[in-house]
C-alpha cells in the first residue's frame, strides 16, 4: 500500500493489510492529530488497510 | 474492522468517522448534522444567543473560525440573531496574508459584513516590529494585544456578543496551562457575562467540538484550506501542553471532557473574590488588575 505523508512524501508499505492506527503510531503520528483519506474518503483509523489502497495523511496545522 | 464493516450507524453508507459517548459511526451526512447539532444544542443550553443579538465572530480565517462563520451563518437567523465578521491584522508577514485573504474571500461568499483593524493602526506598529529582541515572548505579547484589538473591533461593529472559535482542545489545553503556572483566577475566571462599557459577553459555541471533528467538518463541506502556522506558535508552552494533552487523549479518550469538567466544578466553587478585583488602567482606561494595564506597560506608555 502506499502512503502520502503529511509533507506529501510518499512511502510504500510491504504489508498485506494493517488497522490504519496501527500504521500511524508505527510511523511516529498520534491519530488524534490527523485525519486519514483512504482512497479518496475520510475513514476511522480502527478501519484495516489492505494491500493496493492509498492512504492520505492530513495534518491540520495549529491556530486559527 | 474492514472497509466493508464499516458502515453509518444511521444509513448504512459508507462511515467517515467513528465517535464515542455514545459510540457511532457516521457518514459524511450524518456527521455534518451531527456536529451542527451538536453546536445548536449546546449554544441553545447555555442561552449564548438572545433575539437581537448583533454576533460579531472573531474571524482570523483559519480553520477554526471559518467553521464557526459558517455555522453561525445558518443558524443565527433562526434565533432572531444577526452576523458580522471582525479580523485582527496582527502584522505577521509570512502567514496573515494569506488567512486574510482567506478571511475575506469567505465574507464575501456568505455576503457577511466585515470590520478589519490592524496593530499598526491601534498599536502604531505591527507584531514582527513589536517583537524585535523578545520573539520567544511572540504568544504572549500578541494574546494581549490582541485581545485588545478585538475589543475594539467588536466596538466598530456596534455588536452585542463577541463569538470566538475556540474548540475542545484550546480550551482544555487553557485549563491545563492555567494548572500548570498555578493561576487560579484565570481558571476559573468567566468572560461569558461580559463587563459592561468594556467588553460585550463571549461566546464559544464551538468548545463541545475537537479541533479535528472542526477539520473533519471543513472537509468534507469543502472549506478546508492548508494554511500557514503563525511563526511565533512553537515559542509557546501550549505548544508543549498540545503535543501532552494529545498524547493523553490518544491512549486515555475523554481526558480533555473530563478536564472541561474539572474546570466548571473549580468555578462553581470558587466564590467571585478568587477572579481578583478588577479596575481600570490609569493610562487607558481599560480594566485591569494592578494600576497599568497589560497593553500600556506592553507598549512602554505611561513611562
Amino acid at each position: 500500500m502506499q502512503i502520502i505523508l503529511p509533507d506529501r512524501s510518499v512511502r510504500t508499505l510491504s504489508c498485506t493489510s494493517a488497522p490504519i492506527e496501527d500504521i500511524l503510531l508505527e510511523l511516529g503520528i498520534n491519530p488524534t492529530t490527523v485525519i486519514v483519506v483512504m482512497n479518496g474518503r475520510i475513514v476511522p483509523e480502527d478501519v484495516t488497510a489492505t494491500e493496493g489502497d492509498e492512504l492520505r495523511i492530513v495534518r491540520f496545522s495549529h491556530g486559527g | 474492522m474492514t472497509s466493508a464493516e464499516n458502515r453509518c450507524s444511521l444509513c448504512g453508507e459508507s462511515a467517515a468517522v467513528r465517535l464515542t459517548d455514545p459510540e457511532r459511526r457516521l457518514c459524511a451526512g450524518h456527521f455534518i448534522e451531527d456536529v451542527e447539532t451538536r453546536v445548536l444544542v449546546a449554544m441553545e443550553r447555555e442561552q449564548m444567543i438572545a433575539p437581537g443579538d448583533r454576533v460579531a465572530v472573531g474571524l482570523s480565517g483559519g480553520k477554526d473560525s471559518t467553521a464557526l462563520l459558517l455555522l453561525l451563518h445558518r443558524f443565527l437567523p433562526t434565533l432572531g440573531a444577526t452576523l458580522v465578521a471582525a479580523t485582527v491584522d496582527e502584522g505577521i508577514a509570512g502567514y496573515r496574508e494569506e488567512t486574510l485573504r482567506a478571511a475575506e474571500s469567505l465574507t464575501k461568499e456568505l455576503g457577511i459584513e466585515h470590520v478589519i483593524v490592524t496593530f499598526a493602526d491601534l498599536f502604531g506598529d505591527d507584531l514582527d516590529r513589536l517583537l524585535v529582541g523578545r520573539e520567544t515572548q511572540g504568544c504572549t505579547v500578541c494574546g494581549v494585544l490582541r485581545r485588545r484589538a478585538l475589543a475594539e473591533a467588536v466596538k466598530r461593529t456596534g455588536a452585542t456578543k463577541l463569538a470566538t472559535g475556540h474548540n475542545l482542545d484550546d480550551e482544555a489545553q487553557s485549563v491545563l496551562m492555567n494548572i500548570l503556572r498555578g493561576d487560579l483566577p484565570r481558571l476559573v475566571s468567566d468572560t461569558s457575562t461580559g463587563q459592561p462599557g468594556h467588553f460585550v459577553p463571549r461566546i464559544k459555541p464551538l468548545a463541545v467540538l475537537s479541533e479535528k471533528e472542526i477539520v473533519t467538518y471543513l472537509l468534507l463541506r469543502g472549506y478546508y484550506r492548508d494554511l500557514p502556522e503563525c511563526p511565533y506558535a512553537v515559542t509557546a508552552l501550549r505548544s508543549e501542553v498540545r503535543t501532552m494533552l494529545a498524547g493523553l487523549e490518544h491512549r486515555h479518550p475523554g481526558t480533555m471532557l473530563r478536564l472541561m469538567r474539572f474546570r466548571d466544578g473549580a468555578r462553581g466553587s470558587a466564590g467571585p473574590a478568587a477572579t481578583g478585583v478588577l479596575g481600570t488602567c490609569r493610562i487607558c482606561g481599560e480594566l485591569t488588575s494592578g494600576e497599568v494595564c497589560q497593553v500600556c506597560r506592553l507598549l512602554g506608555r505611561g513611562g
